[in-house]
């Protein structure tokens, strides 16, 4: 998250990937890091660990949505849950 | 029965007659002892038993005066009751654990309805600060065991250090990030009822392990880790050989144990063959407990796999914990279970 943070404050598009597990978290560091509106997307949990085959399968099936949010033609999960 | 012009005076008055854990309480007036009193559904005489060390009587008044004090909410009260009558049971050793100089307290580990109903935590930071139940319900205990039990820091609780769980020490499975069925039916209790499950217990020992899911050894990997945990020759468990142990094992660790096909009772049984420690590793660090014999006899820490008290709690990821028990007493401080009987509180007239 505060990875996505640093790069977005140089002026490049960013988007912080958070697991699950990590949602609520992503969401306390994006605003006390003074970035609540940072674009994120939602991974499984867990990633790490789950072996080679599952993590391509997580990477296959999150690229085009990283690409499309990066690039402004789609919405990030969490402009998607706010609107909830 | 004290009297103060206040609160800020009655306050004053309990943490100066040794009454408070030295946090500040809620000043139990009559209404609101009253008021937990009736939310317990028994009469205010009912004596439970005789409390260790000191032998108080645990009337049902007292548990109300020291959960006021606690914190606790009306619906509360049946926890708090049943965590009494459980401790209260001989095979707890209660007045014995009291007085040890070991740092142990009772772990309360909570299942069933009652979970959702008073909502307590057993997820991320269960063990933790913020979780309003969790506090209660132990804080409660603790006072009781304080102020009817009579345990004193220094003069009947003996013991030398301690650990922030002797504040308080209650969590709920999280029953439904569990690859498992409850933790009280592996005790014959149906997952209907609401039990607690307590152990008495140190602070918890953090185990670490990283998942690989390519690697066919993972499962045993998390295994070893867990073992070598229990047995740590610094426990009580390893050098007494024996007593219960407790294993908090997050939602992602016992999902690779799961996917393994094992089940509870598999890990139990496999932890309890692999926690073990020769003679000579436990004479090279102590020379007090372990009985003489070949220094290549192999000595578990855990005598039976059902004294592996192993349930589902915490945020999913690479920490689980191992909690090591006193293992000592008559009874070597047994893990005990009480029913909730939340059938039996009165309907609440405030509600």
């Amino acid at each position: 998250m505060r990875d996505g943070i640093e790069v977005a404050r140089r002026g490049i598009a960013a988007v912080a990937l958070v697991t699950e597990q990590f949602w609520l978290q992503g969401d306390s560091v994006a605003t006390s890091a003074g970035m609540p509106d940072i674009p994120r997307l939602r991974l499984p949990h867990p990633v790490a660990g789950s072996g080679h085959d599952a993590m391509e399968r997580v990477a296959q099936g999150i690229a085009a949505r990283i690409v499309a949010v990066l690039s402004g033609s789609a919405a990030p999960d969490n402009e998607l849950t706010s609107a909830v | 029965m004290f009297n103060a012009v206040n609160e800020a005076e009655a306050l004053e008055l309990l943490h100066q007659s040794g009454c408070t854990d030295g946090l500040p309480v809620v000043i139990p007036t009559r209404d609101r002892v009253d008021r937990l009193v009736l939310a317990s559904g028994l009469d205010s005489d009912v004596d439970l038993g005789a409390m260790g060390p000191g032998g108080g009587a645990a009337t049902v008044e007292k548990l109300a005066i020291n959960a006021v004090m606690a914190g606790c909410l009306p619906d509360q009260m049946a926890v708090v009751l049943a965590a009494v009558r459980a401790i209260l049971q001989p095979a707890f050793d209660l007045g014995e654990m009291q007085s040890t100089t070991h740092s142990t307290a009772p772990l309360m580990i909570v299942n069933g309805p009652v979970v959702g109903h008073c909502d307590i935590a057993g997820g991320f930071g269960a063990l933790g600060p913020g979780h309003r139940a969790n506090a209660s319900i132990g804080r409660a205990v603790r006072l009781c065991m304080m102020n009817i039990g009579g345990a004193r820091p220094g003069v009947s609780d003996m013991a030398l250090l301690g650990h922030p769980g002797k504040f308080s020490f209650c969590l709920a499975e999280d029953e439904m990030s569990s690859p498992w069925e409850p933790l009280a039916t592996a005790y014959g209790y149906s997952s209907d009822e609401s039990v607690v499950t307590i152990l008495g217990a140190e602070a918890p020992h953090s185990v670490v392990f990283t998942n690989d899911a390519d690697d066919k050894d993972s499962p045993q990997r998390l295994l070893r880790a867990l073992a070598v945990a229990i047995a740590n020759t610094g426990s009580n468990n390893a050098n007494l050989s024996g007593g219960a142990t407790a294993i908090a094992l997050n939602p992602e660790h016992a999902q690779v144990l799961a996917d393994a096909g094992m089940s509870r009772s598999d890990v139990q049984a496999e932890l309890q063959r692999m926690a073990v420690n020769t003679r000579g590793q436990i004479r090279s660090f102590n020379t007090g407990f372990i009985a003489a014999g070949d220094d290549n006899d192999l000595i578990p820490a855990v005598r039976r796999p059902t004294d592996i008290v192993l349930f589902v709690a915490g945020g999913a990821g690479l920490y689980s914990a191992v909690f090591p028990s006193w293992a000592a007493g008559t009874h070597r401080n047994s893990v005990v279970h009480e029913i909730v009987a939340t059938d039996a509180t009165c309907e609440l007239p405030w509600k």
